[in-house]
């Protein structure tokens, strides 16, 4: 049989009437076969599966309708069109041939151009039946496949975006994404001097083109946290690299938090988000707000980038809040928007602080009343609890430092770095600093506590020493916002003086001692009578010393008390 | 028609006016508007919000085209008659340090 010569099955017990068709047919160029009864039409079919099949009614052991069910049950979903050959065509007997699977009839006496007529209708309505099955076996396949990607797209992202620190009992958090990707990030880390750093970022669009975007905004941000960079560097970092790879059209809309547990501040760097709200616990009333005060991340370049951030202080029990526009934007079935205004209200109802997330959930959700999802909608609430938040830090800090490196024998070695005014400007040298001495040493497992200690020496040089802020500003919370905003005015014009840190490193069994120097050329301080009073005096000011002296083995002033030397003692962790 | 354009007689002045939504449905149309003008040819646009009615973050992506196309820093392009809320939306993303707004 040739690939397009159709082969037709003529089933009647009449063998007059079957030669005559079996004529017509050939005359036609068509393969015939024949069966005489239904049940030999039903053999041959399986056998030799023809493209048409022409059938009596009339006909022993099967009658033509029982044949044509069993043959349109075999052919499943190839279309094989059956003809019936009737003499007359009663009602009766074309409703049961319509019931039976039959797609036409041929009334007697046979006429060849009716017979070639009906054929061609039918053969074109195989070839279209054939095509659709095909398009939509296509369309089945092409479909699986793509959830399958989807499906592991969603899997692998999710490991790259693993919101891990989230799952705290002091943070709740909605992410409602209106497809599988969403276009809204959140993410949090704990920082290597304790507390927490969260960004919440709204890309322009939805779905995988906007979640993308999200890959290298995950990996800066977790990088240069674990580093102890502050969010003003990782901030300026991410915009750089998005105003790189995002199209024009497209930027990220974003908030970045720093949570200071050991100076109660909250630091934030808003660009295009609806404003941070913080929420007093004790007050019952929103105690600051935050708004948007940057472009967006990833529109224009470096130099005109501002990554000045603000400082606000918070206490235990306070509420953080930031949203993605998808809050405000939340549409009910009149189209109408949630807006600021019933965003707002919710925080004047003095609502106890442990009702409002699930409040704010619960209006929106009754506000939407089932109509359809028009954007990402996030929203984060943290609970400030400087113990919660210091104990995590430090387990995760374990787990990230536990990647593959080799921690070396304790050996002896030294270190020494002279820091000028041109560079404290615009460098926090802290991060570059713990990096080199990770690296040389491998103090596994001791970042966090290093950083704490740098950390306090540095800032303790650089503040009092070189800027001459006086740390009694600090007493109270709005003297300690005034104490960063002039920090940052005084380090702007900073041009003389500068900051020495000695390291020496001398090996213990099993660990090893750390001798710190940290030397400014400011004027010191009369250290002998002011550390008196300190050990009685828990406010913010003297908690940096106090902090020294419960990590170091010891802690000295000397010179004029621009000089003081810190002894850490370390012993390598083992078994983890 | 959601975008409409006229231009002065000496052809420096664009005014693009905004009807309803200004979203994505419109970029090929608010395109259209300033497809053809380069950043040398000395153009001023105005963008008149006042028959708009709302904006999304895809608008904003449209006026960052615009504003590319049109030589970034070098772009004349001021966003008149804004409502409160197309005001608040430009102004939570700073396009102030953008464009004029007035």
């Amino acid at each position: 049989m040739s690939a397009n010569t159709l082969t037709v099955l003529v089933a009647d017990d009449d063998v007059t009437n079957r030669l005559l068709l079996e004529a017509i047919l050939h005359k036609e160029g068509y393969d015939v076969i024949h069966a005489e009864d239904g049940r030999e039409a039903v053999e041959v079919f399986e056998r030799q599966r023809p493209d048409l099949v022409l059938m009596d009614i009339r006909m022993p052991e099967l009658d033509g309708y029982q044949a044509t069910e069993l043959i349109k049950a075999m052919s499943g979903d190839v279309f094989v069109p059956v003809i019936f050959l009737t003499a007359n065509s009663d009602v009766d007997s074309m409703v049961k041939s319509v019931e039976s699977g039959g797609d036409d009839f041929l009334a007697k006496p046979y006429n060849r151009i009716q017979l070639q007529t009906r054929i061609n209708a039918l053969m074109r309505i195989r070839e279209l039946y054939s095509t659709v099955r095909q398009q939509r076996n296509e369309l089945i396949q092409h479909q699986k496949r793509l959830e399958r990607e989807r499906q592991m797209a969603k899997r692998l992202f999710a490991n790259i975006i693993h919101t891990g620190s989230l799952d705290q009992p002091n943070i709740k958090y909605l992410l409602s994404p209106m497809s599988l990707f969403s276009g809204d990030i959140l993410l949090a880390a704990p920082k290597p001097s304790g507390g927490l750093h969260v960004i919440l970022g709204d890309f322009t669009g939805h779905g995988l083109a906007a979640a993308t975007g999200a890959l290298p905004v995950s990996s800066i941000f977790y990088g240069m946290t674990a580093k102890g960079y502050s969010i003003a560097e990782i901030v300026a970092e991410i915009n750089t690299r998005l105003k790189t790879i995002l199209p024009v059209d497209m930027f990220l809309a974003a908030c970045l938090i720093d949570i200071d547990t050991t100076t109660h501040t909250l630091t934030a760097w808003n660009g295009g988000l609806p404003p941070l709200v913080v929420y007093d616990a004790r007050q019952l009333t929103v105690s600051q707000r935050i708004p948007s005060r940057h472009l967006p991340l990833g529109i224009i370049d470096g130099e005109s980038f501002s990554r000045r951030v603000e400082v606000v202080t918070i206490q235990e029990g306070d509420r953080i809040y930031i949203c993605s526009d998808g809050v405000l934007e939340t549409q009910n079935q009149q189209g109408e928007m949630f807006g600021r205004e019933r965003f707002n209200a919710l925080f004047e109802a003095r609502l106890v602080p442990q009702a409002l997330f699930d409040t704010i959930l619960g209006q929106l959700s009754e506000f939407q009343a089932g109509s359809l999802q028009q954007d990402d909608v996030t929203l984060l609430e943290i609970c400030y609890d400087p113990s919660l938040l210091d104990q995590r830090a430090g387990t995760i800090e374990e787990e990230a430092s536990g990647r593959g490196r080799i921690s070396a024998a304790p050996a002896p070695w030294g270190l020494s770095l002279t820091l000028s005014a041109e560079l404290l400007k615009d460098l926090d040298p802290l991060p570059l600093l713990i990096q080199a001495l990770m690296d040389l040493q491998g103090f596994r497992g001791q970042r966090q506590q290093l950083y704490t200690v740098f950390s306090e020496l540095y800032s303790n040089a650089l503040e009092h020493g070189l800027l001459g802020l006086d740390s009694s500003l600090k007493a109270n919370a709005s003297g300690f916002v005034e104490y960063y905003r002039a920090r940052e005015q005084r380090l702007a014009v900073l041009n003389e003086g500068e900051i020495r840190i000695d390291i020496r490193h001398q090996p213990e069994a099993e660990g090893g001692r750390l001798i710190i120097t940290v030397e400014d050329t400011g004027a010191g301080f009369d250290f002998e009578s002011a550390l008196l009073p300190l050990t009685e005096n828990l406010g913010h000011a003297g908690r940096g010393i106090q902090l020294l002296r419960s990590i170091c083995d010891e802690v000295a002033f000397q010179g004029k008390g621009n000089r003081v030397q810190v002894v850490y003692r370390w012993q390598q962790s083992r078994g983890e | 028609m959601p975008v409409t354009s006229a231009v002065s007689a000496d052809g420096k002045d664009i005014t693009i006016k905004i009807s309803g939504r200004f979203d994505f449905a419109v970029q090929n149309e608010f395109r259209d508007c300033y497809h053809g003008i380069g950043p040398d040819d000395g153009v001023s646009f105005v963008i008149d919000m006042s028959k708009a009615s709302y904006m999304d973050s895809s608008a904003l992506g449209m006026l960052l085209m615009m504003r590319e196309h049109l030589g970034s820093n070098d772009a004349n392009i001021t966003i008149s008659n804004c409502s409160d809320d197309i005001s608040n939306i430009l102004t939570v993303a700073n396009f102030q340090s953008l464009f004029k707004i007035t």
